[in-house]
């Protein structure tokens, strides 16, 4: 689960990281108010709130926005409501955006802070070792995926102990790599500590302080900040779930994950239902490969409730971009009864008038493939994924 | 006759007493796999599946010993159910939940280094010996009793994989599934390692997928070998979106690099492997490497 940079200021200030004065405006006035109870002289940062990076070069796609992108500096008090009006309940598109962008309904309105030196410092899970790395950077504002990019020179990456933390000597290591003096080793270990402390106590997947400010007084500020976490830990989080945004993400996302299943989106037409992640990168594979592409794919995985199943099967079904579905069961701990008992439940409630092509394998699957049989539906049983890709396309052309 | 487990070890389940644990422990006993015991907090000293059940591994333990361990338990049970096992030594563990937290992980990865204990899981379908030990939920009617050792890291397209050993008429020695997660216990290598070593399996099918990196470990250790059994390999998801954040992918990219399937493909096929674009080219190439 994602936050908003705000959030995620507010949680790190809980940490005693130290962010820049800031608050959230919904409005154009209650922007002003903000930045007047916050800075009596400005200059402020107007950031647009939406899940994403590179805000700063993003663009509004309507043309009342002034031609800026998300995040603007302004140093006199009378153009803040007027800049905010411009950003808000418009669209944002970014690099990291679809094309559709994302649509601004709140602003964070921040003190501008004077720093002398900025750079990039990330904490993530490196799976291979396993570790918790610490990544830094002297480019700044780039995409994490980017940086990477430029190549080992211009990225230090560091494992750290889950339990002794960031050791003096990794930060010698950092201060030599960013062409600091070693005076700021304890500002460096005091921010970078409580920044894996925040990580390991939240159970965060990804923390990216994308820059991290040095200012005049030597001491480190976070300017942006961005917290990912882990969506299985979430259970000892409540007040981290609470802030939730359901808005940045879409409707069927949030039906299916409220039955505990993972959907997806794509650029296609047909859509697939699977039980696992692989089934679905191995459909993704064989449909591209007959020249299709997948429109969603949904995996309800570990699925043992028929009701949930039924929910989850009739999101693929009313997605008015599907023209065909492929239904992939290996049965092992999901049962393929089951599957066949939900597809029997979402098509009586929403009917079919596309082609539906089922393949089952594994535990209770002839019973299943009895199920469907025994409906009269008009639906056709594969032996394998190919084959039933075959089927399903051949299908989707008639049905044109 | 395989690896890790076969008709003489001893199995104790760990959460023996649920729904799920029921349903699949009773096939696994009626298909041979040898249950001796289980555990489930508060049921000591009840019976349950013709097995006696204890409240912790250690009463189990004053009375029985135990090669392996199987658990039920739920995901934010999983790092407490390690811990417990570790502890007792048990050689090996295979944790079927799905959902335990990353952040758990690492803890159980830590308490597993220098231990003796060896992890699969979790987020598989465990384990399987043909007719002989299942330690998992595997759909046991797929299985045939044969010389390939599967290893995959995603649970569905393992069943895959063992039907291509079907369809090849060659049956399998020992399936095991690494796991979905991002950390796993036990990764590639150990497994090849013990293939390799097993006089029953002369070929391996490895099945891969397109985020973390546990592939190139695979195909390093492999390129070191001196003496190999075949090895044909997958890996799904060539064609998902290089953009596609949601799979994790960020954090692999930044550590290791841009990996890609064809990366990974390729530097598996410089290790001597024999890839496969297509799952379903892995019987014929199954048949063409016996003929």
């Amino acid at each position: 689960m994602n936050i908003h940079e705000y959030q995620a200021k507010k949680v790190l200030a809980q940490y005693g990281i130290n962010v820049p004065k800031g608050g959230i405006a919904y409005t154009p006035t209650e922007a002003k108010r903000v930045a007047q109870h916050i800075s009596s002289r400005g200059p402020w940062m107007l950031k647009a709130q939406i899940q994403s990076g590179a805000r700063a070069s993003g663009h509004f796609i309507s043309h009342d926005a002034g031609g800026k992108g998300g995040i603007r500096q302004v140093t006199q008090i009378s153009n803040i409501s007027y800049e905010t009006a411009q950003m808000l309940n418009n669209t944002l598109v970014t690099e990291q955006t679809d094309e559709k962008g994302k649509v601004v309904n709140k602003v964070y309105v921040e003190v501008y802070k004077e720093v002398k030196k900025m750079f990039y410092a990330g904490i993530i899970i490196d799976s291979s070792i396993p570790s918790i790395t610490l990544l830094i950077s002297d480019v700044i504002n780039e995409d994490v995926v980017r940086l990477a990019h430029f190549g080992k020179e211009s990225l230090l990456r560091l494992n750290l102990k889950y339990d002794s933390g960031i050791t003096d000597e990794q930060i010698y290591k950092i201060l030599d790599f960013l062409s600091l003096d070693k005076e700021y080793l304890r500002s460096f270990h005091d921010f970078l500590g409580k920044l894996l402390f925040t990580f390991i106590n939240l159970d965060a997947q990804m923390i990216e302080i994308n820059p991290v400010g040095i200012g005049e007084d030597k001491k480190l500020v976070a300017l942006d900040a961005k917290i990912t976490f882990d969506d299985n830990a979430l259970f000892r989080h409540p007040d981290i779930l609470k802030m939730k945004d359901e808005s940045e993400e879409g409707e069927r996302f949030l039906k299916a994950s409220r039955c505990g299943f993972q959907y997806q989106e794509f650029s296609g037409t047909v859509g697939c239902i699977v039980n696992g992640g692989s089934l679905a990168l191995e459909a993704m594979d064989i449909v591209k490969f007959k020249g299709s592409e997948l429109a969603c794919s949904l995996n309800v995985k570990g699925g043992v409730d028929k009701d949930k199943v039924a929910s989850g099967i009739k999101i693929i079904m009313t997605n008015p971009r599907v023209e065909g579905i492929f239904i992939n069961i290996l049965g092992g701990f999901l049962r393929c009864n089951l599957i066949a008992d939900g597809i029997l439940t979402a098509t009586q409630d929403v009917g079919v008038s596309i082609p539906i092509v089922v393949r089952f394998e594994g535990t209770n699957k002839d019973e299943a493939i009895a199920i469907l049989e025994q409906s009269n539906l008009p639906i056709y049983f594969a032996q394998t994924p190919n084959e039933a890709i075959d089927i399903l396309l051949k299908q989707m052309e008639i049905n044109d | 006759m395989s690896i890790l487990a076969d008709k003489n070890t001893r199995v104790l389940v760990q959460g023996i007493t649920g729904t799920q644990a029921s349903f699949h422990i009773k096939r696994s006993m009626e298909g041979g796999t040898q249950v001796v015991a289980g555990v489930s907090p508060r049921h000591g000293g009840e019976e349950h599946l013709g097995v006696p059940v204890f409240n912790t591994i250690y009463e189990a333990k004053r009375q029985l010993s135990f090669d392996a361990s199987v658990m039920f338990v739920p995901a934010n049970g999983v790092k407490s159910a390690v811990r417990e096992a570790v502890e007792a030594e048990i050689p090996l563990v295979v944790s079927i939940a799905q959902g335990v937290p990353v952040h758990d992980m690492l803890e159980i990865k830590s308490m597993l280094n220098g231990s003796k204990t060896l992890m699969v899981g979790p987020n598989t379908p465990g384990l399987i010996t043909p007719n002989e030990a299942r330690l998992g939920i595997f759909p046991e009617n797929i299985h045939k009793k044969g010389s390939v050792g599967i290893i995959s890291r995603s649970s569905t397209l393992t069943y895959e994989a063992v039907l291509e050993t079907d369809a090849a008429s060659m049956g399998q020695s020992t399936v095991v599934g690494l796991g979905d997660d991002m950390i796993i216990g036990s990764d590639f290598r150990v497994m090849l390692k013990l293939f390799m070593e097993d006089e029953n399996t002369d070929t391996v099918v490895l099945i891969g997928k397109a985020d973390n990196a546990y592939e190139l470990q695979a195909a390093e250790y492999y390129a070191s070998l001196e003496n190999k059994k075949p090895v044909i390999a997958f890996v799904a998801g060539e064609a998902l979106p290089y953009n596609n954040y949601t799979m994790g992918y960020a954090a692999d990219i930044i550590t290791h690099g841009r990996i890609t399937v064809g990366d990974k493909k390729r530097i598996m096929c410089e290790s001597g492997m024999i890839v496969a674009d297509d799952m379903s080219e892995i019987h014929k190439m199954l048949k063409e490497l016996h003929s």
